[in-house]
């Protein structure tokens, strides 16, 4: 109860600081539906193969969800942790009676949060307009409360990934390189940014549903698309499951480690 | 002639600065490969599903990721260090020192710092262009390379633009952490030829907005399907941009008054 009074108290602080500097809520806007839209558009003007499942209703659906669950799922964690870590504000956090770490995922969190506060209004408006060309039809309440849960594991996936990246933090300089290597161009392409993973190529798509970065954005939609079984959309959430348990072993495991060699330089 | 004798101190001091770490600096560069090599795979695995975007084959878009990862890795090596960091140099005060400083402070804040970690993307850009060359894609005559060559000035001219008017804005807003963010979301907008987009927005991209002339125009130069009124009209908004920010730049600066006031 004491901890969830904290929890609730940091994220609310965390709230007031984003609001402070609001601006920056344009930047992160910016980022967050530009490529999507864009993405829309070369998906809608090309030429389609015959292998292609994906009609251009499908596309605008995937399109349109892609900023909110991008955003849902995102983590800051692989940018705030490390330089606390250099110049040495974790100190601070060892010091008090609250977990450490939670200071750094809450403020992620309300990141994420904040950002629906345009998120939402933007895919309602825009899917108003373009109501005529969506299919929405098979939408029932527990396919959208498998989505909701595919979303929640995809955020805590993502954030155990981009935790045990940061962790890293410890001994590395800089872990925007790792991060690249682990969580870059590899998830934009196997978590179904570019091309949705439904319409790659068998083999390929073999591969992609084994990686953890499906699950973090293509999944969740895919269940919105309505173009899974409830046996594919199990299948999809405990492999959701299996990896984050993989990766907050990892993380448990580089957090314990990095403490031991943990200086606070710089602090 | 001074000035650039401050720069070529500056950038010999940035690298050897990046060769303290040079295990650091060598897995950047392989990261920053390997980032280029998903770029490319995710254009394959785009043309297993599509089979052409817009009327682009899979080989010209393969000539468009090649001059967009050129004119990116130019843009991360040259201007992408100095933009991160100027937010703290606005906050920590360093911004005040540097404009008492006797130096065209455009310049320095411009060109400070270089970044080689994307060595290994441009070098990879220039061999794919170098492979589509050589195996007929790109119409190697003089007019196309001459034309070439003048958009990817202009291409470079809008970026430094761009850079130019978010530094501005770093010192006018005080914070802007995620500046760099925008300088990508733009380079977002020149992954897919500007002829995927809506009409009036094809129509933004080429007069005020003009993405068009980053990647697409230049591509299209290389591919023998720019006409030169095309590529003139690119470079006259690219100086027009250039004058527009740098004179917002001075208004700026002239304005700020440290990052407290």
């Amino acid at each position: 109860m004491k901890n969830l009074t904290a929890n609730l108290a940091t994220l609310a602080a965390h709230f007031k600081i984003i609001l402070t500097y609001r601006g920056l809520m344009l930047i992160q806007a910016v980022r967050l539906l530009l490529l999507p839209m864009v993405l829309a558009s070369a998906w809608l003007s090309i030429e389609k193969t015959a292998e292609n499942p994906y009609s251009d209703a499908d596309y605008l659906l995937y399109y349109l969800m892609v900023p909110v669950i991008l955003n849902l799922t995102d983590s800051r964690l692989v940018f705030r942790f490390p330089l606390s870590v250099r110049d040495g504000s974790l100190s601070r956090e060892l010091l008090k009676p609250y977990p450490p770490l939670a200071g750094y995922v809450l403020e992620s969190v309300a990141n994420n949060l904040i950002q629906l506060l345009y998120l939402l209004p933007f895919t309602l408006i825009m899917g108003f307009l373009i109501r005529d060309r969506l299919v929405l039809g098979h939408l029932t309440l527990p396919l959208l409360g498998c989505a909701a849960a595919a979303v929640l594991l995809g955020g805590l996936l993502r954030m155990l990934v981009s935790g045990s990246i940061s962790l890293t933090g410890f001994w590395l300089e800089d872990v925007t390189t790792l991060n690249l290597i682990l969580n870059g161009g590899i998830w934009a392409l196997f978590g179904g940014m570019i091309i949705p993973v439904a319409t790659f190529p068998e083999h390929i798509r073999q591969i992609a549903e084994l990686l953890p970065y499906r699950y973090m954005l293509s999944f969740p939609i895919e269940i919105l698309t309505g173009r899974l079984n409830s046996g594919q959309i199990a299948q999809g959430l405990v492999t959701t499951i299996i990896w984050a348990g993989c990766f907050a072993l990892i993380a448990r495991q580089v957090w314990k480690r990095g403490l031991k060699v943990y200086s606070a330089y710089g602090g | 002639m001074r000035q650039a004798g401050i720069i070529l101190k500056l950038w010999k001091a940035s690298i050897m600065q990046a060769l303290e770490y040079r295990a650091s600096f060598a897995f950047s560069i392989l990261a920053n490969f390997l980032d280029f090599v998903f770029g490319f795979l995710q254009y394959l695995v785009f043309f297993t599903a599509a089979q052409s975007i817009a009327g682009w084959s899979s080989q010209h878009m393969l000539v468009l990721y090649g001059v967009f990862m050129t004119v990116f890795a130019l843009q991360f090596i040259f201007l992408y260090p100095n933009l991160v960091a100027m937010g703290e140099m606005v906050n920590s005060g360093s911004l005040d020192l540097l404009l008492t400083k006797p130096v065209n402070a455009q310049l320095i804040l411009s060109l400070r710092r270089v970044s080689f970690e994307e060595l290994g993307s441009l070098g990879t850009a220039i061999a794919l262009l170098a492979w589509l060359a050589w195996n007929g894609t790109i119409q190697m005559t003089a007019g196309n390379l001459l034309l070439f060559g003048l958009g990817m000035t202009s291409s470079l001219m809008l970026v430094y633009s761009l850079f130019l008017f978010l530094m501005s804005l770093a010192v006018l807003l005080e914070r802007l952490d995620d500046a760099a963010q925008i300088m990508w979301s733009m380079f977002a907008l020149c992954r897919y030829p500007a002829d995927v987009y809506p009409s009036r927005l094809r129509f933004l991209f080429f007069t005020f907005l003009p993405v068009a002339y980053l990647s697409s125009v230049p591509a299209m130069a290389l591919l023998g399907t720019a006409s030169p009124g095309l590529v003139f009209q690119g470079t006259i908004i690219a100086l027009m941009a250039v004058i527009a920010t740098t004179m917002f730049w001075r208004r700026t600066i002239r304005a700020y008054t440290s990052a407290g006031g």
